[in-house]
């Protein structure tokens, strides 16, 4: 199938969100909290690297160039995605909000009118799985104790709200051709409810504001990612020959 | 944190292997982190975490005894003798 605009910028939106949440995570290489977690985390990161390859590689035949040949303005990343996370709490709870989305994200591609598409999501869901189980079990354990959860909780309630930007964009007639079978906003929802079920215990509850926080999927990009971007470019700056 | 060894098994072939050791705060985060530490690449289709304090440690003395040869037998000295049996021209078997 031939996608359409609309279809063609919820790829390229998703793509560029799974590329800088991966090269933000692989930050972390070998500086994680403690060796299992470091393992763990930046496998993490290469898995969401290869989930934006399979993305991009629905809309190109050229991946490398369009992951990192783009003008700024033609990157469609949210914010939080883009944001470098360079304090451990900063980055767990990125990748907590990140993954409840994403996995939502994916599951309202199944059985998509696009084949590939709703292919691709099938496979990442797999690993999705483990990403959303492996966030949720660290979190839990460190909500758990008075100093983790003074750590996290004022996290949380900062950027939760510019998570929502994941659920941001028109989708008429994504839910019209069948290229996704849940609107952003039901996702949203379940997004939200999931989130507001893991944290009641710990009596953190988010709100979520209904304007858009910020505009990156109409691409504007936020202080941020020019360092993100010129450390993904590093190596293509040296040897413009290199392959992923 | 609690200390886990992890034992790795490919399905149809071999018996479980150590694949290594880990370090987690409980069985739960043990089996997550087991899973990306030794188990990313898929290195194995079945997978083992035990904690360490559950093992059982023999006495390393007493692996250790002088002279266990008696113990590896591989047949020569039977062999030899059958064979010298034979060229005598008595039954093999009746040494036995």
């Amino acid at each position: 199938m031939q996608p359409s605009d609309a279809a063609r910028e919820l790829v390229l939106a998703f793509a560029d969100d799974e590329l800088c949440v991966g090269q933000n995570h692989a930050w972390w290489i070998a500086i994680g909290p403690f060796l299992e977690e470091d393992l763990a985390f930046t496998s993490i990161a290469q898995d969401e690297l290869g989930h934006a390859r399979s993305l991009y590689g629905l809309i190109t035949d050229d991946v490398d160039d369009l992951a990192y040949g783009r003008k700024y303005s033609e990157y469609r990343s949210a914010h939080i995605a883009e944001m470098l996370c360079h304090d451990w709490s900063w980055a767990l709870v990125r990748h907590l909000l990140h993954d409840t989305a994403e996995q939502v994200r994916w599951r309202s591609l199944l059985g998509s009118t696009w084949s590939e598409l709703g292919d691709v999501a099938q496979r990442c869901l797999a690993e999705e799985q483990f990403h959303k189980d492996h966030a949720l079990s660290l979190a839990e354990r460190l909500l758990s104790s008075d100093e983790g959860n003074s750590h996290l909780k004022p996290v949380f309630v900062e950027l939760a709200p510019l998570a929502r930007e994941y659920f941001v964009g028109p989708d008429e007639e994504l839910l019209a051709t069948g290229v996704i079978s849940v609107s952003k906003a039901e996702q949203q929802r379940l997004w939200l409810q999931e989130l507001n079920e893991f944290f009641e215990p710990y009596k953190i509850e988010l709100s979520i504001e209904d304007d858009a926080p910020s505009d990156g999927r109409s691409g504007v990009r936020s202080d941020d990612f020019s360092l993100l971007h010129d450390e993904m470019t590093a190596v293509l700056m040296i040897d413009p020959l290199a392959k992923w | 944190m609690n200390t886990y060894e992890v034992f790795l098994k490919k399905d149809g072939k071999e018996s479980f292997n150590h694949a290594g050791s880990l370090e987690a705060p409980d069985d739960g985060m043990a089996l997550t982190y087991a899973r990306e530490t030794y188990g990313r690449r898929n290195e194995g289709d079945q997978m083992w975490v035990v904690a360490r304090d559950s093992i059982l440690i023999a006495n390393q003395d007493d692996l250790k005894m002088a002279d266990r040869s008696h113990k590896h037998n591989d047949g020569k000295l039977v062999a030899e003798l059958r064979r010298s049996n034979r060229s005598s021209g008595e039954d093999s078997d009746a040494a036995f």
